[in-house]
């Protein structure tokens, strides 16, 4: 199979092709690897767990954001474009730049706060119907897939993005969580839950189906109540 | 990457949104030109002469286009506010679809209707 990678080197931009002998079961992954390996070491790209829940290899494939660990090569034919993602800054090759990204995560306060008395602490109890209620925003992996399609975040640099909002309704829908007037107060800013445009398609390229932006119309409902 | 970021679309949705987006800006541009086209009748004669222009067949391709970026701009724009309230995000491609016939079919309609009125 063909890879044609888009890479970077001195602030340039330009097309390699690379030829992959592809095995069942093959990842695209496992060809970055494999050309690292045998044909360029100098390719760089960004990979740590292997198995999707780091977040760490979401690339541009045929213009689409996908995780590179689980993308299988056999679902393409004989040509495979892959790219850095969109809305980031290119650092080399297919590795971005993620600070701005955590920096937006960091300020909606993605954690609990809680009452907790630390001499005396006693478990926080939740019932399976509150845990219902988030759970499955807590399966972001924080892999900017999201992000890179945004075309609010990429209109606005300052825009908190998906991700950041996802965190920040996942904690205010935690009953046990007691910042939530701390966390309405920042994504109310004009840089929060209003710059979304609901172009959605951020819900259509989450690789965990996590749904960004129903996440986010909750999260301005309550910033209404 | 700016406004150029609307048509980096990589499904129906982000089509969707560039749509709706180019849609408003030529409704905008109509409503101004409109506006100011009838501000500037002054007299019958006038009217009478531009409209004999501008409401005949040779328009009409001009005025079902325009049907068509009303219908779906309006449509659209139903289907975000539902999904704005929070409803039916899983069954968003379903929405999508259906405000996509009802648009299509409004413009079929609407651009008929045109016709009819201009064949008298």
């Amino acid at each position: 199979m063909k890879f044609v990678i888009r890479r970077f080197k001195d602030d340039k931009s330009f097309w390699q092709s690379f030829e992959v002998p592809v095995k069942k079961g093959m990842t695209l992954l496992d060809g970055l690897f494999y050309i690292r390996e045998n044909i360029d070491p100098s390719l760089a790209f960004r990979a740590s767990c292997r198995m999707g829940i780091c977040g760490s290899c979401a690339v541009k494939v045929n213009g689409r954001p996908r995780l590179a660990c689980e993308t299988q090569l056999s679902k393409f034919k004989k040509e495979i474009k892959i790219e850095p993602l969109d809305n980031f800054r290119v650092i080399r090759d297919l590795v971005t730049e993620f600070e701005g990204f955590f920096a937006k995560h960091k300020k909606v306060k993605p954690y609990l706060i809680a009452n907790t008395d630390y001499e005396n602490p006693i478990e926080q109890l939740q019932t399976p119907e509150e845990l219902k209620k988030y759970y499955i925003f807590t399966l972001c992996i924080k892999c900017g897939s999201c992000l890179s399609v945004c075309p609010s975040s990429a209109t606005l640099e300052s825009s908190l993005g998906p991700a950041a909002l996802v965190s920040a309704y996942r904690f205010n829908a935690d009953s046990r969580d007691r910042g939530k007037e701390e966390r309405l107060k920042i994504v109310s800013e004009s840089f929060g839950v209003w710059r979304c445009h609901s172009a959605m398609e951020c819900s259509e390229v989450c690789p965990k189906q996590i749904e960004p932006a129903k996440a986010i119309q909750l999260l301005r409902r309550e910033t209404l109540r | 990457m700016g406004v150029m970021s609307w048509f980096k679309y990589k499904s129906p949705f982000g089509l969707a949104f560039a749509f709706q987006r180019i849609t408003g800006i030529i409704l905008l541009f109509y409503l101004i030109l409109h506006l100011c086209y009838l501000t500037s009748l002054q007299s019958r004669e006038l009217y009478e002469t531009l409209t004999s222009i501008t409401v005949s067949r040779q328009f009409i391709i001009f005025d079902s286009l325009l049907i068509l970026c009303g219908v779906f701009h309006g449509v659209n724009g139903i289907r975000i506010i539902i999904h704005e309230l929070g409803i039916g995000h899983e069954l968003r491609r379903v929405v999508l679809a259906v405000s996509a016939i009802i648009a299509i079919l409004g413009w079929i309609i609407g651009s008929y209707i045109l016709f009819m009125a201009l064949g008298d």
